[in-house]
C-alpha cells in the first residue's frame, strides 16, 4: 500500500502520512487531560503535514488551533480520523474548503469510532491476545512476554492500514463503512468470540472451593467432588454471574465487589467452609 | 532493595507516560513489570508466575476513555517487587496489590488535570507557530508530571514496604492467611463480570457459557478455546449477512412492487 495510498497530483507523500502516523501513536496517550484529552497529541502529530502545506504564518496559526481542539477516540481505528484530516487540509491548502468543517467532520467521527475501537479492540483482540499471553506463562515461562508485544504488532499494522484509507477515501471513509452494516456484523462477531473466550477465562482463572467433607459407607467424599459430578465449576460460574449482574443494575462500582470478596473470603475461611 | 525501589519508581514513571498507543496498555500488564522485575532480582521463573497471576486478575480491566478502575501499572510496580522480596505466593500478592491499584486511579486521575496545563502552554505556542514548544508540551511536560506524581509513592512503598509486609505476614493467623488466598482466587471474576458487561448483549450472552463449559468439561486450555471460538464468531458473521441480504431481497422486494425504482444510491 504504498504508492497507491497518497492522492495523483499531491503536495504530500506516502512518508508525510507515515510520519503522523507515528507521531500520533508515540505520543496520543501522554498529554491526556480530561480538559482537552488527545489534543495537543493530534496536533503534534499533525505539524509537519500543516507545515508543508501552509507556508503562510497566519494560515499556520489557524491550522494548528484547529487540531487544538478537544478532541478524543481510540487510538488505532481513531488512525483512520487523522488520514481523513490529513487530506482535508490538503483540500483546503488549494481551495475554499471551511476550516470548521475540518473540526466538525473530527469531532462528529471521534464518538462512533471510538465505539467501534473499544469493542473490536478492547473487547475482543486485546483480551484474546493478552490472555494467551498469561496462559502461556502461568507456569514460569517468560515466552508471555514476546506474545503480548504482538499485540501492539497487529494494531500498528491495523491503525497504518485504516490511516491510509481514511486519507484516500476522506470523510466518506467512517460513514460508509457504518451504513453498509459490515461493521455491525463485525462487532456482533467481535462479541461473540469475546464472550467465548470470557466464558473459557473464567472456567479457568477462577477458583473456589469447598472444604467440607463426610464419611459415606466408610470413605471419605469431600463436598467438593459431589458438585463437581453435578455441575463442574458451578461455584467460579455462580460468583461471576453475581457480579455482573451488580455491575448490570448499580453501575461498574468496583470497591463494593472488591470488599465483598475479601471479607466474605475472610468470613467463609473463618467458618471452615472454604 | 534501594537499587530495586528506584528501578520500581522509574518503571511506574515510564510505563505511566504511555509511549506508543497500544503499547501503553502492555507495558502496565503486570507480566511485562514481573519482566522487568525478574531481571532485576534475577529470577525469571518466579517473576512470571507472579505478573501471571496477578495479570489474570486485571484481565478484563478494559474501559472507554483510558478510566480504569484500577491502576494495574501500579499496583505490579509495588505488588510485584515487594511479593518477590518477602516470597509470598502469587494470591496474596494479588491480594496486596488491590489498594496500590486503587493509589494509582487517585494518581492517574491528578496526572489528568495537572495535564490541562500542557494544552495551555500547547495554545500559546500555536500562536507562535512554536513547534518545538507544542512538542513539549505532547511529550516532556507529561513525563514531568509522572515523573513527580509516581516515582516519590512507589520508591516509598517498595524501599519500606517488603520488612513492614513481612513482619505484618508472620503475625497473621491460618483462617486469614487462607481467606487472603481465597479471595485472590476468586478477584478475577470481578475483572471478567467486568467485560461480560461491556460487551455482552443478551443475543450473544450464550457464548459465554459454551466458553466455560467447554473448559470445565474438557479441561482445554485458553488456546485451545480460542481454536472453536475463532471459527463460531466467522459463522455468526456470516450468518448474520445471509439472513440480512434475505431481509434486503424481501424488502427490494416489496419495494418494486411499490415503485419503478428500487434503487436507493444517488450517485
Amino acid at each position: 500500500m504504498s504508492e497507491t495510498a497518497v492522492k495523483k497530483e499531491s503536495k504530500l507523500t506516502t512518508k508525510d502520512l507515515w510520519i503522523v502516523f507515528w507521531r500520533w501513536w508515540w505520543a496520543c496517550e501522554m498529554s491526556n487531560s480530561y480538559e482537552r484529552m488527545q489534543s495537543v497529541s493530534y496536533c503534534f502529530a499533525m505539524i509537519p503535514v500543516l507545515k508543508k502545506l501552509y507556508t503562510n504564518k497566519e494560515d499556520l496559526v489557524e491550522a494548528l488551533q484547529r487540531h487544538l481542539v478537544f478532541f478524543n477516540t481510540e487510538g488505532n481505528i481513531g488512525m483512520s480520523i487523522l488520514g481523513i484530516s490529513v487530506g482535508m487540509e490538503e483540500e483546503k491548502s488549494v481551495s475554499s474548503l471551511p476550516g470548521d468543517a475540518i473540526i466538525s467532520v473530527k469531532t462528529g467521527l471521534m464518538g462512533p469510532v471510538a465505539g467501534i475501537g473499544d469493542s473490536l479492540i478492547g473487547g475482543a483482540v486485546r483480551p484474546l491476545i493478552f490472555s494467551l499471553a498469561l496462559t502461556a506463562s502461568a507456569n514460569g515461562s517468560v515466552i508471555g512476554v514476546p506474545i503480548m508485544f504482538l499485540y501492539v504488532v497487529v494494531t500498528v499494522i491495523l491503525g497504518w492500514f485504516l490511516m491510509c484509507a481514511g486519507y484516500r477515501l476522506g470523510k466518506d471513509a467512517v460513514a460508509s463503512m457504518l451504513e453498509s452494516g459490515w461493521i455491525n456484523r463485525i462487532i456482533t462477531g467481535a462479541s461473540v468470540l469475546g464472550l467465548f473466550m470470557m466464558g473459557a477465562l473464567s472456567a479457568t482463572t477462577i477458583s473456589l472451593k469447598l472444604a467440607g467433607s463426610y464419611v459415606s459407607a466408610g470413605q471419605t467424599v469431600t463436598i467438593q467432588s459431589v458438585l463437581d459430578g453435578l455441575i463442574p465449576g458451578l461455584l467460579p460460574l455462580i460468583v461471576v454471574m453475581a457480579i455482573y449482574l451488580f455491575f448490570k443494575k448499580k453501575g461498574q462500582k468496583f470497591l463494593p465487589v472488591i470488599i465483598t470478596i475479601i471479607a466474605g473470603a475472610l468470613l467463609l475461611s473463618l467458618l471452615g467452609i472454604v | 532493595m534501594l537499587l530495586i525501589a528506584i528501578v520500581a519508581g522509574l518503571w511506574a514513571t515510564i510505563q505511566a507516560w504511555r509511549p506508543g498507543y497500544g503499547t501503553h496498555e502492555v507495558l502496565f500488564q503486570p507480566l511485562i513489570t514481573a519482566f522487568i522485575f525478574g531481571i532485576a532480582f534475577g529470577d525469571m521463573h518466579t517473576a512470571m508466575i507472579l505478573g501471571s497471576a496477578i495479570g489474570m486478575m486485571y484481565i478484563g480491566l478494559i474501559a472507554p476513555g483510558s478510566e480504569l478502575p484500577q491502576d494495574m501499572g501500579l499496583a505490579g510496580s509495588i505488588g510485584i517487587p515487594i511479593a518477590m522480596q518477602s516470597g509470598m505466593d502469587a494470591q496474596t500478592a494479588m491480594v496486596l496489590a488491590v489498594p496500590f491499584g486503587v493509589l494509582g486511579v487517585f494518581i492517574n486521575q491528578l496526572r489528568r488535570i495537572i495535564n490541562a496545563n500542557s494544552a495551555h502552554r500547547a495554545d500559546k505556542f500555536a500562536l507562535t507557530c512554536n513547534e518545538k514548544g507544542i512538542q513539549h508540551a505532547a511529550l516532556w511536560y507529561p513525563l514531568a508530571v509522572n515523573f513527580v506524581l509516581r516515582f516519590p509513592p512507589v520508591f516509598i512503598a517498595v524501599y519500606f514496604g517488603s520488612t513492614v509486609v513481612q513482619s505484618f505476614i508472620a503475625m497473621l493467623p491460618a483462617w486469614v492467611l487462607h481467606g487472603i488466598s481465597v479471595a485472590g482466587g476468586v478477584l478475577p471474576a470481578m475483572g471478567l463480570a467486568l467485560i461480560i458487561t461491556l460487551i455482552g448483549r443478551p443475543s450473544v450472552m450464550p457464548f459465554f457459557f459454551m466458553g466455560f463449559f467447554l473448559i470445565e468439561f474438557s479441561g482445554l486450555s485458553t488456546l485451545a478455546a480460542a481454536c472453536f471460538g475463532i471459527p463460531l464468531a466467522i459463522v455468526v458473521v456470516l450468518m448474520s449477512k445471509e439472513n440480512q441480504d434475505n431481509v434486503m431481497k424481501e424488502v427490494k422486494v416489496l419495494v418494486a412492487g411499490s415503485r419503478d425504482d428500487d434503487d436507493d444510491d444517488d450517485e
